[in-house]
């Protein structure tokens, strides 16, 4: 029987399985669950939000239904707490175990696969079909953190150059602005773009689904690969249901983690065929206007010089009881 | 009857299958199967006869099966619809 790992003795165990297991235990997660014979822990599995991790089975008793029983625990206490689907990160060699309890590949690259329970790829591409036109369109995906004139520059630019441009804004609630105020500020100032349709990236995008260690022995440098992970799922499974023929990016002076993205973008998207454009970034007041700059304005309460930086949409949201409210939390004053 | 709330039955092991109901307005089916290519049509042919038991006419059905037999389909999903339904 799955039971709930709780008791210092249980987390100890635990511990040690997962270790042997050549995986790190890795705090936090939500839900810890293993099987238990005669006192001893025989197979353990942990979920964090929409990633199972640390699953192990002792090498006594692999082969039978133990995984499939701490995976349909995970899977159907998660559903439970409202998470409807489900992300394993592996080794390809790994793979069709997985498939065989149906977790569907979305993509793999040369040491890790990553695998969904559930259709939820599928479902997130359905819920668009209605705003589908063929040609030669576009996309950016962009945090929008908060939205600046530098990306309404971007979006100018490419929204020129194609039929469609497919704004991806990240869904991912890592920001100091939440989904739901970045996205009305996006649809704000893009609202007189006809070209332009402004839509969420679900977690298929630029999403930070913590990297687990999960059968990665040795351990790959997590960032490089899930950067790769995630365009080569942008290019085989996003860009083609959208007919995007070109991802557009704003230039990157600063950030060293975007810089490597952009680079990456460059080697990976094009054999795939998806050109990369990018977009030299506006300045105002002699530098790159970036969303970074205007939080360090926000926090630091420089409010004058804002109204430079940003659509008057964004303004006028910042300046709102809601808006001040979000950034002063931050440690603005 | 009607899908009130989310429910789940049923387990990811061989000869079993997981069933996921949710409320919707529209109802929607979609099973995924280790043996879809052979029996997919049979699989969704027994659902359908069960939804039809149970008066069930809108909600979101998701199956993920792993070469249940049909009394197994059909304990599961009853199952998942005495949950999703209940008071």
């Amino acid at each position: 029987m799955v039971t709930s790992l709780l008791s210092t003795d249980d987390l100890g165990q635990a511990r040690a399985l997962v270790e042997a297991s050549g995986l790190r235990f890795e705090a936090p997660y939500d839900d810890l669950v293993g099987v238990f014979e005669a006192g001893r822990l025989v197979a353990v599995g942990a979920r964090q939000g929409r990633v199972l991790k640390m699953l192990a089975v002792t090498p006594s008793h692999q082969g039978g239904t133990l995984l499939d029983e701490v995976v349909t625990e995970l899977v159907g206490r998660g559903y439970q707490d409202g998470v409807d689907s489900f992300f394993v990160f592996t080794s390809p060699a790994l793979v069709p175990g997985f498939e065989a309890l149906n977790f569907n590949l979305l993509v793999a690259s040369g040491t890790t696969a990553l695998l969904e329970y559930g259709d939820g790829l599928r479902r997130y591409l359905s819920r668009y079909a209605k705003q589908i036109l063929p040609g030669n369109n576009g996309a950016i995906v962009a945090n929008c953190n908060p939205f600046t004139l530098g990306h309404r520059y971007l979006i100018e630019q490419a929204a020129a150059a194609v039929d469609q441009l497919y704004l991806f804004v990240v869904r991912e609630e890592r920001s100091l602005f939440p989904f739901g105020a970045r996205l009305r500020m996006v649809q704000e100032g893009t609202a007189d773009l006809e070209n332009v349709v402004v839509l969420d990236t679900s977690w298929y995008a630029v999403s930070s689904i913590t990297f687990p260690t999960y059968f990665l022995k040795g351990g790959d440098p997590g960032g490089a690969i899930q950067m790769e992970l995630d365009l080569l799922l942008f290019a085989r499974h996003i860009a083609p249901h959208f007919h995007v023929k070109t991802r557009f990016v704003g230039s990157e002076p600063w950030c060293g983690t975007t810089a490597a993205y952009n680079e990456a973008m460059h080697r990976i998207l094009p054999p795939l065929g998806v050109e990369v454009q990018e977009v030299e970034r506006k300045s105002a007041m002699d530098r790159p206007i970036s969303a970074s700059r205007v939080r360090d304005m926000l926090l630091n309460g420089e409010l004058e010089g804002i109204a430079e930086l940003v659509p008057v949409s964004t303004l006028d949201f910042l300046l709102s009881s809601e808006g001040i409210k979000i950034w002063v939390k931050g440690g603005g004053k | 009857m009607k899908i009130v709330k989310k429910a789940q039955a049923g387990t990811m092991q061989s000869s079993d299958l997981m069933v996921f109901l949710e409320p919707a307005e529209t109802l929607s089916v979609t099973i995924e199967s280790t043996v879809v290519k052979q029996f997919g049509a049979l699989i969704r042919a027994k659902v359908d006869e069960v939804l039809e038991k149970h008066g069930i006419e809108s909600g979101e059905v998701r199956i993920t099966d792993r070469g249940a037999l049909d009394y197994a389909i059909e304990a599961r999903l009853e199952t998942a619809i005495m949950r999703a339904t209940e008071g």
